[in-house]
C-alpha cells in the first residue's frame, strides 16, 4: 500500500514536471510575447547638393575611377563615356582620372583639383 | 562612390555617381539613409562591370539608365544640369528626419506566426529558432554580470550605426539555443559582429582558446569542425544570427554576395586543441600576448579553405603540400591560417624541424610562390593593392611593373610571416590539415564579459 502511494506520488511529480517543461511550448492559438532582436539604425545627418550647371557645353568634366574592381574596372567604362562626349558633345572637355587610394580611401588633392579646374564630376566604380 | 561624390559636392561641384544597379539601389536606400545623408544623383549600369570587355562597356554607355529607363548619357547630362528640387536643397522636412525606433517587444502572436515573422524579417538562417521570450532572455542575462542596456559595440559597416547592447546579444543567444554559461563568449564574439559582407563571398572563422573551452564543453578534438558539439554549433550559429539581427543584413538590400558562402552558417567555430600542442608550440592566444589562463576568442575573415584530403605522405611531407596548396590563395594582406591535426603538428615539429609555429610561418612566407600574373589576376588583390602600386609603395609597385614586363615571374606573395597563423585542432585520427585565407583579428578577452 505504502509503495503504491509512493509510486503514485512519484508519478504525479513527474507529470507536474513535464507540465512545467511543456509550458514552454505553446498551443496553436496561444499568443505569446517575444523580444525584438532588431536594433534601430541612426539616420545620417542630411546635407544638400550643390547647384547644377545650366549646360555642359564648353565645360570641363572630371571622370573619376575609384578603383573598385581594379584599375580596369570602371576606367574602361569611363573611357567609353569620354568617347561618347567626343562624338556627341565635342565642346565638353573630359579628364579621366583614378583616385590615389583604393575605394576605401579618399583623395583630397584630386577633389581640390576638380574644384579648381573642373565644372562637374562623374564618379565611377567597377561594381 | 557616394562618399567621393559627396566630397566633391561639398566643394560646390555638381557630381553624378555611376555604378551597377545593385550598388546604386543600396546607395539610394541604406547608404543614403544611414551613412551619406546627401541625396546624391545616380545613374545605373547593368552589372557586372569589372571584367567585362570594352564592347560590353560601350553597349552599357549607349544603352539605358537602369534607374530611369532613359538613354544613359541623357541621364548623366540631366543629373548634372536639371535644377535641384526642394528635397535636394534640403529645404523641406527631410532636414530633420525622424529617428528610427525599434520597440523592445514584438506584437503578441502565435508561435507559428512568430517563427514565420522572424523568417520574413530575415532575422534567421531560415531554420527554426528558439523564440526569445522575456523569461528566456532574463535567464540568458544571468550568464554575465554586465547590465542589459550596456552598449558593447556600434555596427557601422554597412548597417547604419546600430548600437549592440548586452540585451540584444542575449536575445540572439536565446534564438541560437545557447546556454547562459555561453554568454561571456557570445558577448566577446558579438563585439566582432557582423560577419563578412561584400560582393565577393566572404566567410569567417571563430577560434576559442583558454579555459572557457572546457567550461562550456567545446570540441577541439575529433570532428571539431563538424556538427558534433553543442557549443561549437551554437556559438557559430549565434554569430550568424547576431549579424542578421543586429547587423540587419538583408539579401539584395545590403547583402549581395554573388555566390554567398556556406561557411557563414557556422563560421568554422572551433576550440584550439591546446592539450595536444607539441612542446614549445604556443596556443594562438599566447602568441597574441595573452596569458595561457586567459580565455580568448579570435575571429578571422576570409573566403576560402582547401583540404589536404588525405594523410601526409613521407615522400612529400606536409610543408611541401601546404606550400603548394597555399599558392591557390590570394595572399591578401599576406593572410593565411593553417588548421592542422595534432598529428601533423607533431610531424612538423619532430620530423620537419619547426620548433615553433612561427618557424613554420617563416618558412611558408619564404617558400610559397605564385606567378605575378596570377597574383594580380585576383580582383580583391587588384582592388586593394593596385592603388599602393600606383603610389610607388613596395613590394606592390615592383610586382605591378613585373606583371607588365614578365607576367610568368614568380613572387613570394605571403611577405609577412606574422600574418600566417597555425592552429592545432582535431582528434589525431589522421594526418590531415586545411589551408585557409583567413586573416585573424586581434583576439578578444572573454573574461572581460563574465
Amino acid at each position: 500500500m505504502k509503495s503504491r502511494f509512493l509510486s503514485s506520488s512519484v508519478s504525479a511529480i513527474v507529470t507536474l514536471l513535464f507540465a512545467a517543461y511543456a509550458s514552454t511550448s505553446y498551443g496553436a492559438d496561444e499568443k505569446i510575447t517575444v523580444m525584438n532582436p532588431a536594433i534601430a539604425g541612426k539616420i545620417a545627418p542630411r546635407a544638400p547638393l550643390s547647384p547644377r550647371l545650366d549646360t555642359l557645353e564648353g565645360k570641363t568634366i572630371y571622370m573619376v575611377d575609384n578603383q573598385w574592381g581594379g584599375p580596369e574596372g570602371a576606367y574602361q567604362l569611363l573611357e567609353e563615356m569620354q568617347a561618347w562626349f567626343t562624338a556627341n558633345m565635342p565642346s565638353v572637355k573630359v579628364i579621366v582620372r583614378r583616385t590615389k587610394d583604393n575605394m576605401f580611401g579618399d583623395d583630397p588633392a584630386l577633389w581640390k583639383e576638380i574644384s579648381e579646374k573642373g565644372d562637374a564630376a562623374i564618379i565611377g566604380t567597377g561594381q | 562612390m557616394s562618399r567621393h561624390a559627396r566630397d566633391i559636392e561639398e566643394l560646390g561641384i555638381p557630381a553624378v555617381a555611376t555604378s551597377g544597379i545593385n550598388i546604386v539601389s543600396y546607395a539610394l536606400g541604406y547608404d543614403r539613409t544611414y551613412n551619406n545623408g546627401m541625396p546624391i544623383r545616380y545613374v545605373a549600369f547593368p552589372f557586372p562591370i569589372a571584367g567585362q570587355p570594352r564592347s560590353v562597356h560601350k553597349a552599357y554607355v549607349n544603352g539605358t539608365d537602369q534607374l530611369t529607363g532613359k538613354p544613359l548619357m541623357t541621364a548623366v547630362i540631366e543629373a548634372l544640369t536639371v535644377p535641384l528640387t526642394d528635397k535636394e536643397k534640403m529645404t523641406d522636412t527631410a532636414v530633420t528626419a525622424k529617428p528610427e525606433v525599434e520597440p523592445r517587444f514584438l506584437q503578441p502572436d502565435t508561435e507559428e506566426k512568430l517563427q514565420q515573422l522572424f523568417k520574413d524579417k530575415e532575422w534567421t538562417d531560415f531554420n527554426p529558432i528558439v523564440l526569445p521570450t522575456e523569461e528566456r532572455v532574463k535567464k540568458m542575462l544571468a550568464g554575465t554580470s554586465h547590465k542589459p542596456d550596456e552598449v558593447i559595440s556600434t555596427i557601422r559597416f554597412m548597417p547604419g550605426n546600430r548600437e549592440v547592447t548586452v540585451e540584444k546579444v542575449a536575445i540572439a543567444a536565446v534564438m541560437a539555443g545557447a546556454k547562459p554559461e555561453y554568454m561571456p563568449l557570445l558577448l566577446a564574439v558579438a563585439t566582432r559582429a557582423p560577419f563578412g559582407n561584400s560582393t565577393s563571398s566572404m566567410a569567417n572563422t571563430i577560434i576559442v582558446n583558454g579555459p572557457v573551452r572546457k567550461e562550456i564543453g567545446m570540441n577541439s578534438g575529433t570532428n571539431a569542425m563538424g556538427p558534433y558539439n553543442d557549443a561549437n554549433s551554437v556559438v557559430g550559429r549565434f554569430f550568424m544570427l547576431i549579424s542578421r539581427t543586429a547587423g540587419d543584413y538583408k539579401n539584395n538590400v545590403n547583402a549581395w554576395e554573388s555566390l554567398g558562402n556556406n561557411m557563414q552558417y557556422n563560421s568554422m567555430t572551433i576550440a584550439e586543441n591546446e592539450e595536444m600542442l607539441p612542446k614549445d608550440w604556443e596556443p594562438l592566444h599566447v602568441q597574441m600576448g595573452f596569458k595561457p589562463t586567459d580565455s580568448v576568442v579570435t575571429i578571422g575573415t576570409g573566403w576560402t579553405y582547401i583540404s589536404s584530403l588525405g594523410e601526409v605522405q613521407p615522400a612529400y611531407p606536409a610543408p611541401m603540400l601546404i606550400r603548394d596548396y597555399m599558392r591557390s590563395l590570394s595572399a591578401l594582406g599576406s593572410g593565411a591560417t593553417i588548421f592542422v591535426d595534432p598529428t601533423v603538428a607533431g610531424l612538423l615539429k619532430d620530423v620537419n624541424g619547426y620548433q615553433t609555429k612561427q618557424d613554420f610561418s617563416k618558412w611558408l612566407s619564404g617558400n610559397v610562390e605564385k606567378t605575378v600574373a596570377s597574383y594580380w589576376g585576383n580582383g580583391v588583390i587588384m582592388t586593394s593593392n593596385n592603388a599602393m602600386a600606383l603610389q610607388g609603395l613596395e613590394p606592390y609597385a615592383g610586382w605591378s611593373k613585373l606583371r607588365k614586363e614578365s607576367p610568368d615571374s614568380l613572387i613570394k606573395p605571403f611577405n609577412n610571416p606574422q600574418a600566417i597563423n597555425v592552429v592545432v585542432v582535431g582528434g589525431a585520427i589522421q594526418t590531415t590539415w586545411f589551408v585557409t585565407d583567413f586573416r585573424l583579428n586581434k583576439g578578444v578577452l572573454v573574461d572581460d564579459w563574465r
